[in-house]
């Protein structure tokens, strides 16, 4: 069991990382980044961190499984309900009276907001008026979140705690099933989502523009350089009105890309798109 | 003494009152920064700073991702993030699952700080319900800081504190009134 790693351990996997995939980590948060491949390298069974890149390099983990594994988790399901009351109560039907309504969810990894947002949308009767494009950064994730997900026990108590401080329309517990003692949510929940694998969101070319753009807790794994060009892909991606939502602890003003965006809901941290 | 960058407290269930006491009596001038990793309902962002901020003369703040850190103010982990140092003196919050039941988690804390500030770190552990902190407060010894722990016969739950002292062995053994006079002198 490897319990800690330094700062060379991290680049010489860095650069192992880089070499092989192709993936550049090099501009990631050093605390978060090193805590993910400390549990990489413990899922992957290596006794060190030179060990480690020795399997990176002779390509005894893909890719897809890299990223997976090292993916930081978003925890609940409802995080924050006061966020997910606004959204239900302030913007989700103007989203769906769009004439093409459409939410992007980048960067999903355990799909705990997915899922929130497709309760929402199903609670407020508009299934089918609002299409959200999600990406995940494996295909691995978007197998499992496919499928419902896989979610323990603890973090379910978690969840149905928060779903009864947002006041949704039921039980939590009627959107799972339990099978050995793991929750899988109701696949029929996403049939207006649109699951696709991006390893990169600055490598995607901007196809469309949203009028909503869900990317909570995602910046914290960023330096500031990579935080600076992820919000500015972030808001040209939005339509003039779009609105950007971000958590609650996050900031965008160390990124230029932040005078295009007004704050709507500053406790919330839900910003609109002024200008292109 | 001066030589300190930083003070990190940690504590939990029994640390409030400890915590108050401590925060009233620094000055306003105080020069270094004061980083609180005290556990807390996940579920309520606000109201623990406010109440906190009652007695202090110096601004606590719940640091946002990225935020540099400043001397002279207070700065505590906020509802359900981890709370970091990184190098160069910026925090950087994470939503990874909990540790030791806990988000924020000391542990994660102060290895952060310690790493950041290596010699230059006292790290505090105070009165709290589980182990957290211990592994932490170890960390501050392995990089060089010095550790003090509130005296486990003044804690209201010492559980935290006892930990602490067997992970590692500890600078101080304090009473309240002795780790405010320990700050005091390090103005």
């Amino acid at each position: 069991m490897v319990d800690n790693i330094g700062i060379v351990d991290t680049r010489n996997i860095i650069s192992a990382v880089t070499d092989t995939y192709g993936i550049d980590l090099s501009d990631y948060t050093f605390t978060i980044l090193k805590r993910r491949l400390i549990h990489a390298i413990n899922t992957f069974g290596s006794h060190s961190a030179d060990d480690f890149c020795d399997k990176i390099r002779k390509k005894a983990i893909t890719a897809d499984d890299f990223l997976y594994t090292i993916s930081l988790e978003v925890t609940e399901f409802f995080r924050d309900p006061s966020l997910w009351r606004e959204l239900r109560d302030k913007y989700i039907s103007e989203i769906s009276r769009a004439t093409d309504g459409r939410i992007w969810m980048p960067c999903v990894t355990s799909g705990d907001e997915l899922f929130s947002l497709a309760i929402i949308i199903a609670e407020a009767g508009l299934q089918g008026k609002i299409k959200i494009d999600a990406n995940c950064p494996s295909n691995k994730h978007i197998e499992l979140i496919n499928k419902g997900g896989n979610y323990d026990q603890k973090k379910i108590e978690v969840s149905e705690a928060n779903y009864t401080r947002y006041v949704g329309k039921t039980q939590f517990a009627s959107y799972y099933t339990l099978s050995d003692n793991k929750a899988v949510m109701k696949p029929q929940l996403l049939d207006s989502v649109t699951l696709e694998k991006q390893d990169d969101i600055l490598n995607s070319a901007i196809t469309r523009k949203y009028k909503m753009i869900i990317y909570r807790n995602k910046l914290l794994q960023f330096n500031i350089p990579l935080y600076d060009k992820v919000i500015h892909k972030l808001v040209d991606s939005l339509e003039v009105g779009g609105y950007l939502v971000i958590g609650n602890m996050e900031t965008l003003e160390y990124s230029e890309a932040s005078k295009k965006l007004q704050v709507v809901n500053a406790t919330e941290k839900i910003y609109k798109k002024r200008v292109d | 003494m001066n030589d300190y960058k930083a003070i990190m407290i940690g504590g939990s269930a029994g640390s409030f009152q400890v915590v108050s006491r401590i925060i009233a009596a620094l000055p306003a001038n105080y020069p270094l920064p004061i980083l609180m990793c005290l556990h807390r309902l996940k579920h309520i962002r606000s109201g623990f700073v406010e109440a906190l901020s009652i007695k202090s003369k110096l601004p606590i703040i719940e640091p946002h991702d990225k935020e540099p850190l400043k001397a002279g103010r207070i700065y505590l982990a906020p509802a359900n993030y981890h709370m970091y140092i990184e190098l160069g003196n910026r925090f950087s919050l994470s939503t990874e699952d909990v540790v030791n039941h806990s988000r924020p988690s000391i542990d994660l804390s102060f290895f952060s700080a310690s790493y950041n500030f290596k010699r230059k770190l006292v790290g505090i552990i105070l009165s709290g319900a589980n182990k957290d902190g211990a592994l932490g407060l170890k960390s501050v010894t392995d990089n060089g800081g010095l550790t003090i722990v509130q005296d486990p016969k003044e804690c209201q739950v010492p559980t935290m504190t006892t930990a602490s002292m067997n992970a590692t062995k500890v600078d101080y053994v304090f009473s309240t009134k002795q780790i405010i006079d320990f700050l005091l002198k390090l103005a």
